[in-house]
């Protein structure tokens, strides 16, 4: 019983995954990277919508803003025929650099704002920039707990 | 040698793609050939006459030319076309089940069509399409191309136009510069330098054609906004393209933009923030809130689908789950027996038993069952904690959580456990399922606890109806069950209060417009099998019923007493509406239900109208119908097969049979 206890307490403060939310690509203005602002409602009583909001709209800025078509990639393109794409082994693409961005952002917010309430984000790249998943963490104790009575009943024979 | 041909085959790996195609090299390695080859004859045996004769030039310039059409060439074969990884499996739960194949979705005010792709399992983007010889779902799907092996997408696409122009340019610098070769030596056509000159003239005359045509068409489809398979498939053939900005934009697009990032092969940061509890909760707005009881039942049959899942029948009644840990400061006694005692009303059945459970819960030894309950109890805010309604989505009633009549929460929490009914978390003994009456009836002492720990039975009841291997079926279909027992109480149960409950409601409790109160109040220690409304505990405690926004009061009760929009006249139609109300994860409604619905589970399917107990017209299983006639004996307590007939508060007319078990 002890065990049980003991264990219980000492797991009582982890969290653990219990669902994930998708926050998907908004294709209203074309296949330019935007991701829905529609606050989904299982994260409702997770997150003040605002900052949700907030996260997802910068994001929106920072792809537009690697997909801008101006002096800066129509440059990397003249310099990349001219080198015969050699330059791309030695230079960082304007996307590129903006996803870097993007990743340090993403990180940002989920210390900040996401993980100190139970939430994950998961940079949409890795998803293939389809969606932006969302990782929703409950805290604890459940896991703590069985985990407790197994090791209990499996001491006890 | 098969083996030797089927690598994948070789590795175990089933997938057809993976096995080694050597026709498919073919085309590629002949236009890397004549290209190469051609060109390298160009150079050797025409060029040093061209240098000689006019200028060098010449040469230089076929040979810039050549290159740069090799590194086109190269990029188009050896880059990733924009290949979307393979979803995983926890994105598509969802979906997979009860997937529409299709899903439209509005571009710029077109509807353009996403298919669900089975080998990629995800909703293919606008513009994407599956390649059946890569298996990939390319992004901005073009064509796969033989002579370069690849598929041409979004990334290459720009790549392979560029060859095909700097490829139709170099055959025509080849074809005019050695036609000019051999009309300055029309009388050494015998010599080898002519012989091979005129080869490679007829190299190049014979690929300029096909070339050239191709390089046409995509020049055009470029002008248009298009892409090879939307010609080809003819999609935009008499309507609008939606995702073309116009001809020069369209030409700046695929040339001027930055290079699109690959999404395979990707290094994968993991996750260097932790998470870790407590966690922030954002206060819920009365909108919110009301949402929230309303959405019980989804949110609810998910989780306690979850909880079922994991939990076995247990015959030993699982102990009251400790309190909401969120804030660990806080003394649980604290949590459990100030908001019991300073702020709900008092009530004595409530007490007699909450004192049974408030140490046990205080240990929370742990079983499965409650282990599991309290995990849900732990999604509810922290009783300590008023402003954050915590789970509002599984608490039935959130003003519960919200003044701090979270005290009980701990108990009303098991709402959380996907019984947002549940939360009832007063000391209800919550509800649970007529196989676990014994069970219930232990722990059926009034304390946050045994809700909670009702809750988890009622989920272990609910364990075998639904099949283990549930999936997003079962939980939307769930959800609509529990949905429309929510409204089917709702109407049941008229703005006011639970008919049903109205005689009991004037024993128990002495405000009408309380009926949940009376009707928690009113059982108290007899576990209310069924639905446990969170309202129960909310309604015991009259300071936090105030700050209950109104609609919301009664939407919970009246959530748990009509199992059909229209209130029943009768006991038998109540009886599969009952069923029906039953089958959804425990407490869907927020509306504790004393109404006995839960006996549907058991089989009994009769609603057992027990009105003394309840105030707010829950349904209750028999079990606690005959605990709650123990200790009210407002109710009369029918024989079994007798039907019972109660005048609503609305003035609608209820017959409730109530069966002995």
């Amino acid at each position: 019983m002890a065990t049980e206890f003991h264990n219980l307490q000492e797991l009582r403060h982890s969290a653990s995954l219990a669902n994930k939310v998708f926050i998907q690509r908004d294709y209203t203005d074309g296949t330019i990277c935007k991701f829905q602002t529609k606050f989904p409602s299982e994260l409702d009583s997770r997150i003040e919508r605002t900052l949700f909001e907030d996260t997802v709209k910068m994001l929106n800025n920072y792809y537009a803003e690697a997909e801008k078509i101006g002096g800066q990639s129509y440059l990397e393109g003249c310099l990349a025929c001219l080198t015969v794409y050699l330059i791309f082994l030695c230079i960082e693409t304007r996307y590129e650099k903006v996803l870097k961005k993007i990743s340090w952002y993403i990180q940002e917010q989920n210390e900040k704002v996401y993980a100190p309430r139970g939430l994950l984000i998961t940079d949409p790249i890795e998803r293939g920039m389809r969606v932006i998943e969302i990782s929703v963490y409950e805290d604890h104790g459940s896991s703590g707990s069985s985990s407790g009575s197994s090791t209990t009943s499996s001491s006890g024979r | 040698m098969p083996v030797g041909l089927s690598v994948g085959g070789a590795l175990g790996d089933p997938s057809p793609s993976r096995s080694f195609h050597p026709s498919r090299y073919v085309p590629v390695s002949a236009a890397a050939a004549f290209l190469v080859g051609a060109t390298t004859l160009f150079l050797c045996f025409t060029c040093p006459w061209l240098s000689e004769r006019f200028s060098s030039s010449i040469p230089l310039y076929n040979v810039v030319i050549f290159l740069f059409t090799l590194a086109n060439f190269c990029m188009a074969t050896f880059m990733d076309p924009g290949i979307f990884p393979r979803a995983e499996e926890d994105e598509d739960k969802e979906d997979d089940f009860r997937a529409p194949l299709n899903k439209t979705v509005d571009v710029r005010g077109i509807q353009v069509r996403m298919k669900w792709c089975t080998s990629c399992r995800f909703y293919r983007p606008p513009r994407c399409s599956h390649c059946s010889v890569c298996d990939n779902c390319v992004e901005d799907f073009d064509h796969h191309c033989p002579w370069v092996n690849n598929c041409i997408g979004r990334r290459n696409y720009r790549y392979f136009f560029l060859f095909l122009l700097s490829l139709t340019i170099h055959i025509m610098n080849v074809f005019g510069f050695s036609l000019l070769y051999i009309l300055h030596h029309t009388k050494q056509l015998d010599q080898v330098h002519s012989a091979v000159t005129m080869a490679v003239m007829c190299v190049a005359g014979l690929f300029f054609v096909p070339v050239a045509g191709l390089t046409g068409f995509h020049v055009v489809l470029v002008a248009r906004g298009r892409t090879t398979n939307e010609q080809v498939t003819g999609k935009f053939r008499g309507g609008a393209n939606p995702f073309t900005h116009g001809c020069l934009k369209n030409i700046a697009h695929m040339l001027c933009s930055s290079q699109a990032p690959r999404y395979l092969g990707r290094l994968r940061k993991p996750h260097s923030v932790q998470v870790q509890p407590p966690f922030l909760r954002p206060p819920l707005s009365e909108a919110q809130l009301a949402a929230k009881v309303l959405d019980n039942g989804i949110q609810q049959s998910k989780s306690s689908l979850e909880i079922m899942e994991s939990q076995s029948t247990d015959a030993d009644p699982p102990p009251p789950p400790k309190p909401e840990h969120r804030y660990p400061g806080l003394p649980h006694t604290q949590n459990e027996e100030c908001s019991l005692l300073t702020e709900t009303p008092p009530t004595p059945s409530l007490y007699k038993y909450k004192p049974a459970y408030s140490s046990p819960g205080k240990k929370h030894t742990a079983s499965t069952h409650s282990s599991k309950m309290s995990r849900g109890n732990s999604m509810t805010e922290s009783p300590s904690v008023p402003v954050t309604t915590g789970q509002p989505s599984y608490c039935s009633d959130p003003s519960l959580s919200s003044r701090g009549g979270a005290g009980c929460r701990g108990g009303g929490e098991g709402g959380r456990a996907g019984s947002g009914g549940l939360g009832g978390a007063s000391g209800f003994g919550g509800r649970s399922y007529p196989s676990f009456t014994d069970t219930l009836l232990q722990s059926a002492a009034a304390s946050c606890s045994s809700s909670l720990r009702t809750a988890q039975t009622a989920h272990n009841a609910l364990g075998p109806l639904i099949s283990e291997g549930t999936t997003s079926t079962s939980y939307k279909s769930l959800a609509n069950q529990t949905r429309n027992g929510s409204l089917s109480y709702e109407s049941l149960l008229t703005p006011s209060e639970s008919p049903e409950f109205e005689s009991a409601a004037h024993e128990l409790s002495p405000p009408r417009p309380q009926p949940p109160h009376s009707l928690s109040t009113a059982p108290g220690a007899p576990p209310i099998l069924g639905y446990t409304s969170p309202f129960l505990s909310a309604q015991q405690r009259e300071g936090s019923l105030q700050a209950c926004p109104a609609p919301l009061r009664p939407s919970p009760n009246r959530a748990f007493l009509c199992p059909t929009s229209s209130p029943p006249s009768r006991a038998p139609p109540l009886s599969p509406r009952a069923r029906s109300l039953g089958s959804p994860p425990p407490g869907p409604a927020p509306g504790h239900t004393p109404l006995g619905k839960s006996l549907s589970y058991g089989g009994g399917a009769e609603l057992q109208h027990h009105p003394s107990s309840s105030g707010g017209g829950t349904p209750m299983p028999n079990s606690t119908i005959k605990q709650n006639m123990a200790n009210h004996n407002t109710h009369s307590h029918k024989p079994a097969g007798g039907v019972k007939k109660v005048t609503g508060v609305g003035g609608t007319t209820y017959e409730i049979s109530v069966v002995n078990d």
